[in-house]
């Protein structure tokens, strides 16, 4: 069974459509990446997820119990946006009062989970809090009574990059364990590290779903600039991948520079430069939008 | 159930609640030293007609016995109104009307609209996503805030009072500590009951404001109005502060008021005792329903 499900979830604010039929399955111990760029629908999404908003359309299944089911959410840990809290309390007392809201949790859980986030004893009161302590607050707010399911909000946020890898090297720990993290993140590379599959969503809309190396989105490709002489030998030479050619350079879709200034020194070209990148979300979709575009056109629409 | 209203209970443990219930017993202090000086003013020099004051005759003479007599039995009232037992009828006065009126919207307004306005209301909701028992929470803890400063305040009182009659030279007593204790706690009982409402509406009005400041605004809007409503003559037989007045059988104030409230009610007898808290809990229902009914919507902050 599957922890979360979604089947064409859509969510309309007006007559702006926020997230547009989107199917999700989500395996119970994956670390399941939600990638985007900001506006997205990443937060709406979990927000449906958490019961937060109704769904315009579709239906969400967490644990098998259709929302808005209080006893699914009850079994999700979550961290949405920016953490909240009581700015009166200090941090221990925050985490003490979100244990009683959700029914209390057994002795020693606010000392477990604050020791987890590396926050201490958190005995100051939280308007205090500089935004990488609130994060961690959020992170340890959300594992409090160990749920079996953890929905986090761009973890990342406000975090230095040695607090970056140690809440990486947490939420792997949780998978270990068998919780399942759905993350959510417009940071490729965190997604890349941590996650065991990522859905990316543009728009609102699932564009693609699958391994991190499987995914367009993720996948790394090749530059390469080459002398107008060799414009011709080199498109040749690189058949073997797909490539596009534009501006005197050549986009190879390959990870591996050494593999195509290899094949092109073979050949007898010698490059000019070669540079390995990863596309950005926004290029992305922007590619996706122009292929989409090109295929109306192609259908006479 | 149990453990969320310990959870929201101890969210009320803030400088804000105790600040305003402070506020409001040094503002029942401050009647209660004007009412014991006005008391003595009258004594000193009872009011009486010019023409009297300046002619000796027989009939003036009367008048003169009339108004010392008078100013007596006030200052009399007036003291024995300020032993411990009694001036419980201040506090539940005070309570039960434009005092704990504001009292009550200030704590919903940072209690229950506050959730909004600091965003934590995601943090409540998706750890406890059964709506009707937060609101119910929230309406309780309100409630609870509103009795536990009328009790705070009637102790403050049952010490400072004796002691303010007697500094402003008010003839004593006479009577027993414990004098008039039952019906002050009568009092007290029937205010609890308006704070109810009170709470009611604070209740509703943060779920339609979702914010602080309008939730403290539309508490006390509400209320001010109806006691608008109260006294123009043809539709104040129906306003809910109409039903505070008969439910509390609010007398004509002396030297020291027992209540904000009776002086702005009018238009005609005022329906019975059982037709108030019938009245009351009518209104109390129609703010139950507008909450629900307004809490179904998204929680989108």
């Amino acid at each position: 069974m599957d922890v979360i499900s979604c089947e064409n979830l859509t969510k309309r604010f007006g007559p702006a459509i926020a997230v547009s039929e989107l199917d999700l399955a989500v395996s119970p111990g994956q670390v399941y990446g939600f990638l985007g760029p900001n506006g997205a629908g990443k937060t709406t999404t979990i927000r449906m997820l958490l019961g937060l908003i109704a769904p315009s359309a579709g239906q969400i299944r967490l644990f098998g119990r259709r929302l808005p089911d209080p006893r699914a959410v009850a079994q999700a840990g979550s961290m949405i946006e920016e953490p909240a809290f009581y700015p009166w309390m200090t941090g221990r007392m925050n985490l003490e009062v979100l244990a009683a809201t959700g029914g209390g949790c057994v002795p020693g859980e606010v000392d477990r989970v604050l020791g987890l986030v590396g926050l201490g004893d958190a005995a100051r009161k939280v308007k205090t809090y500089s935004q990488g302590m609130r994060q961690r607050l959020g992170i340890a707010a959300a594992m409090l009574g160990r749920p079996p399911l953890l929905i986090i909000d761009e973890p990342a946020n406000g975090l230095d990059p040695a607090g970056i890898r140690e809440i990486r090297g947490l939420l792997r720990g949780l998978a270990a364990e068998g919780t399942t993290v759905f993350l959510s993140s417009h940071l490729l590379a965190e997604v890349e590290q941590v996650c065991d599959r990522v859905a990316v969503i543009v728009g609102g809309r699932l564009v693609e779903e699958g391994a991190p190396a499987a995914l367009g989105a993720i996948r790394r490709r090749v530059r390469v600039e080459v002398a107008a002489a060799d414009t011709q030998a080199a498109a040749r030479l690189l058949t073997r991948w797909p490539a596009r050619y534009g501006n005197g350079q050549f986009l190879v879709e390959h990870d591996s520079g050494r593999d195509v200034n290899g094949t092109l020194l073979a050949g007898g070209v010698v490059a000019e430069s070669v540079t390995v990148e990863r596309p950005g979300l926004e290029d992305r979709f922007l590619e996706i939008t122009e292929k989409e575009d090109a295929r109306a056109v192609a259908a006479g629409r | 159930m149990l453990w969320l209203l310990a959870a929201e209970s101890r969210k009320l443990i803030r400088p804000l609640v105790w600040g305003t219930g402070l506020v409001i017993t040094g503002f029942c202090l401050l009647i209660t030293w004007g009412g014991a000086n006005n008391a003595r003013a009258a004594l000193a020099s009872p009011r009486i007609p010019d023409v009297c004051a300046r002619a000796v005759t027989a009939p003036c003479g009367q008048v003169v016995t009339r108004a010392h007599a008078a100013a007596r039995a006030a200052a009399s009232a007036t003291s024995l109104l300020a032993q411990p037992g009694e001036i419980g009828h201040v506090a539940a006065g005070m309570f039960a009307s434009v005092p704990g009126l504001l009292l009550i919207a200030v704590v919903a307004g940072g209690h229950w609209g506050g959730e909004w306005g600091s965003r934590t209301i995601r943090q409540l909701l998706s750890r406890q996503g059964r709506r009707s028992r937060v609101l119910t929470a929230k309406w309780l803890t309100i409630w609870a805030a509103g009795v536990a400063a009328m009790a705070c305040c009637w102790l403050v009182l049952a010490v400072a009072a004796p002691v303010i009659v007697a500094a402003a030279g008010l003839p004593a007593a006479h009577v027993s500590v414990w004098a008039g204790l039952g019906s002050s706690a009568s009092a007290i009982g029937r205010a609890s009951v308006v704070l109810g409402l009170f709470a009611a509406v604070g209740t509703a009005a943060g779920v339609i404001a979702r914010g602080q400041l309008a939730t403290t605004a539309i508490t006390a809007g509400t209320m001010l109005l109806a006691l608008l409503l109260a006294g123009m003559a043809s539709v104040g037989r129906l306003s809910p502060a109409t039903f505070v007045q008969a439910w509390m059988d609010f007398g004509t104030p002396g030297y020291l008021p027992t209540n904000f409230w009776s002086r702005f009610v009018s238009g005609g007898p005022p329906p019975g005792e059982l037709a108030g808290l019938l009245g009351m809990a009518a209104t109390g229902a129609v703010a139950a329903v507008v909450a629900r009914w307004r809490f179904t919507a998204d929680v989108t902050v």
